[in-house]
């Protein structure tokens, strides 16, 4: 049994191979028949996404499995490269560590944001793909089943994928969700046309935020704004206004001095109502005064209160990642346990099929000898043959259990070949 | 086999499920939560099959008394409970709701001790819109209640930049404020439509002479009659001052209603109530029958009349007779 990956991710190797290297979903489909056409004997999963492209294969019988040197060769001829420039940027992982690898990668623990929550379904759909061009078999689909439950069973039994460590990102998901349940019919305020707010702009819309209203001193740098975001540029006279309108606020300028102040807010907080206002100050120095915060209604955030808690978050990552390696450790050695068992299986075989039919003989010859039996007799006699059989095949079937957590018995199995001249 | 379901039967799983839920602020599990679902939900079918056993035995239950009362409020509320567990099985919606659901399976065993709603052929219809209005509407008070305290912590977690308790995760404001609201107005209307239907009920009572109708003055009116008082209050609080109908201040409302709502269970559980009077023991019972029977004997040798009014009263108002 040969177990490998090939392949390249963040880890090691530079955007551009990447780049190079990636498999749309078509080309995944085309990679994979011609895999099939070049190694028939082989299953093969391919997993392609904006931080690694691997090549997962695994044959029963290690001589028909492809060479590093086969599966560098393949990746560089698809992608019509020569394989010379890619191949140091290539890393293999064979056996026991090839499935660590992939239970790693299912859990999240090898992505570039630890934790991430896509790349679960991003293997699925690389395991369903090979499915559906049926290059998958009875390995691959138990390692690929294998690791889709090891990356739910970090996910549920750690909160690794719950925290977010990018401040734009622990604004929205951690702050934002938690006051607004959607994002579709709110309405959302660019004070500044800073970077960060735009990042923040971007997991918004992610989430479904349309309205978008763009202010800024400079009235042109508001509208490219607002015309990259679909929404619109206001005057910056009109900002009491649009902060009377606004569900939410990003302020982002490089003002020196609080462009809102209390006294600011007050005039306009009898005309909101007290209707929530999740405010995000990310500006240096802040755009907003924070007593604005102790109003009612206003849940402001300043880049200091993001910061704290992405890394809160960081810290809580952290301490969850010797939980989440524990598992993946357990599940490995479970897993290659039952796998170096099911590699036993036909020996297994073989040795109950070479006991069967001396049994049989046996009890041809003692019925032709015991004519006047009955067949509830016969059914007894068969029936303690076969315990018979079963207790004398149990120690050497224990032993080979045994063996199998620790690889595959190799020395086991040729010893029981020899022993009961069993051929192949 | 029905007969062998309990209140503790029911009560027990859901106490189960609230130790579980209390479990989530000191660790995670990844099996806690079909264990959970699976406490809640044997708990909602004991619960069930207690009240369906209940239906078949005893005539007009599940809502002919104030113990049959609470434990259908108890059950429809462990009902959405379960509900909102298995969609959203992260969210502790449990540390609020079972309390509550707790709260009334024990008012309806250790305080509900009362007689069945006594009901004639000529008021079944008024007297099921009356009990399953004021179900609603008490059903209503108690989910805005839980919404409403749950957008207070909520609020005030997020107001003071505090880390979420772990295992405390909590719908959305948005989504809290929006059930608070609702909650005011649906259990004003449907408040309202139950006291409304009480009264309809006592008036077509008085006007057949029936023993079953309640003085105005009784405490289970008066203080009804309160909570009604607030409830449309509250709801007409929010129509006319907008910002009522947004962010705490409706959670606070929703908060009041419940305080009012417990103050009048407190009076309905307590006070001496011709509504439903309290159940007497069975030696008593047959006392108050016997002597009933007697005056009637009595009676009849003077006037017949007089004789069978005594008689029916004594079978249905349970309060000591006393010899004239």
């Amino acid at each position: 049994m040969k177990l490998q990956m090939l392949g390249c991710s963040h880890r090691h190797a530079s955007v551009a191979i990447r780049e190079r290297l990636a498999f749309s979903p078509a080309q995944a489909e085309a990679a994979l028949d011609d895999f099939r056409t070049h190694f028939p004997e082989v299953e093969a999963v391919l997993l392609s996404t904006c931080n690694r492209v691997e090549v997962y294969t695994a044959a029963e019988d290690p001589e028909c499995g492809p060479t590093h040197q086969d599966l560098a060769e393949f990746l560089a001829r698809f992608h019509g490269l020569n394989v010379y420039d890619i191949f140091d940027e290539l890393f293999e992982r064979t056996g026991e560590d090839a499935v660590r690898h992939l239970f790693m990668v299912a859990s999240s623990l090898d992505s570039m944001v630890l934790g991430e929550p896509q790349i679960v379904s991003q293997v699925k759909q690389a395991y369903d793909l090979a499915l559906g061009r049926h290059s998958t078999g009875p390995l691959t689909n138990q390692i690929f089943q294998a690791a889709l439950r090891v990356g739910k069973r970090v996910a549920s039994e750690t909160s690794i994928n719950e925290k977010r460590i990018s401040i734009p990102s622990v604004a929205v998901a951690d702050f934002a969700k938690q006051i607004f349940e959607r994002f579709d019919d709110k309405r959302v305020l660019v004070i500044g046309a800073g970077e960060m707010g735009e990042e923040t702009l971007r997991y918004l819309q992610d989430e479904g935020a349309r309205d978008v209203t763009v202010v800024n001193r400079s009235f042109e740098r508001a509208r490219a704004l607002a015309e990259r975001w679909q929404g619109r540029a206001v005057p910056w006279e009109q900002l009491g206004d649009a902060l009377v309108a606004a569900d939410l606020v990003i302020g982002t300028t490089g003002a020196s001095e609080p462009i809102v102040s209390l006294a600011d807010y007050q005039r306009i907080e009898p005309a909101r109502y007290q209707r929530d206002l999740f405010v995000l100050d990310l500006a240096i120095p802040r755009d907003f005064d924070p007593a604005i915060g102790d109003c009612l209604g206003v849940y402001l955030y300043s880049i200091d209160d993001l910061q704290d808690a992405c890394e809160r978050n960081r810290q809580e990552r952290d301490k969850e990642l010797p939980k989440a390696l524990k598992i993946i450790e357990d599940e490995t050695a479970r897993f290659m346990a039952e796998l170096n068992h099911y590699a036993t299986g036909p020996i297994i075989k073989r040795l109950r099929q070479g006991w069967q039919q001396p049994k049989e003989d046996e009890l041809r010859r003692l019925f032709n000898r015991l004519p006047g039996l009955t067949d509830r007799d016969r059914q007894e006699i068969q029936q303690s043959f076969d315990r018979l059989i079963n207790k004398l095949l149990h120690p050497p079937l224990e032993s080979l259990r045994d063996e199998a957590r620790h690889g595959i018995p190799h020395g086991l199995l040729d010893a029981l070949k020899r022993l009961f001249q069993l051929k192949d | 086999m029905l007969s062998g379901i309990s209140i503790l039967c029911f009560a027990a799983s859901y106490i189960a499920a609230l130790a579980l839920e209390i479990s989530r602020l000191f660790f995670r599990s990844g099996v806690r939560g079909a264990i959970l679902l699976a406490f809640a939900g044997a708990g909602l079918l004991a619960q069930t099959l207690f009240l369906a056993y209940r239906a078949r035995t005893t005539s007009a239950a599940p809502l002919s008394s104030e113990f049959d009362w609470y434990l259908v409020a108890a059950w429809v509320l462990a009902a959405m409970y379960v509900y909102w567990t298995f969609s959203h099985p992260r969210t502790a919606v449990g540390l609020f709701a079972l309390p509550l659901v707790l709260g009334l399976i024990a008012a309806a065993e250790f305080f509900a001790k009362r007689e069945p709603f006594p009901t004639s052929q000529a008021s079944q219809v008024w007297a099921a819109v009356h009990g399953i209005f004021l179900l609603l509407g008490v059903i209503t008070v108690l989910v805005g209640f839980v919404a409403g305290l749950m957008h207070l912590v909520h609020s005030y977690q997020l107001k003071h930049k505090l880390r979420p308790m772990q295992g405390l995760q909590l719908p959305a404001l948005e989504w809290l404020e929006r059930v608070n609201t609702r909650a005011v107005f649906v259990a004003a209307v449907m408040l309202a439509v139950g006291f409304l239907s009480g009264m309809a009920l006592n008036l077509v009572n008085r006007r057949h002479d029936l023993p079953d109708s309640v003085q105005w003055n009784d405490p289970v009116v008066w203080s009804s009659g309160v909570l009604l008082g607030w409830q449309l209050a509250a709801a007409a609080f929010s129509v006319l001052y907008r910002p009522a109908r947004q962010g705490r201040k409706v959670a606070y409302l929703t908060v009041a209603s419940f305080v009012c709502l417990a103050i009048a269970m407190g009076v309905w559980l307590m006070s001496p109530s011709s509504h439903a009077p309290v159940r007497q023991t069975r030696a008593k019972r047959r006392a108050n029958s016997e002597l009933g029977m007697r005056i009637a004997e009595l009676g009849a040798e003077s006037s017949p009349a007089l004789a069978a009014a005594v008689f029916h009263s004594s079978s249905f108002i349970q309060h000591p007779l006393k010899l004239p």
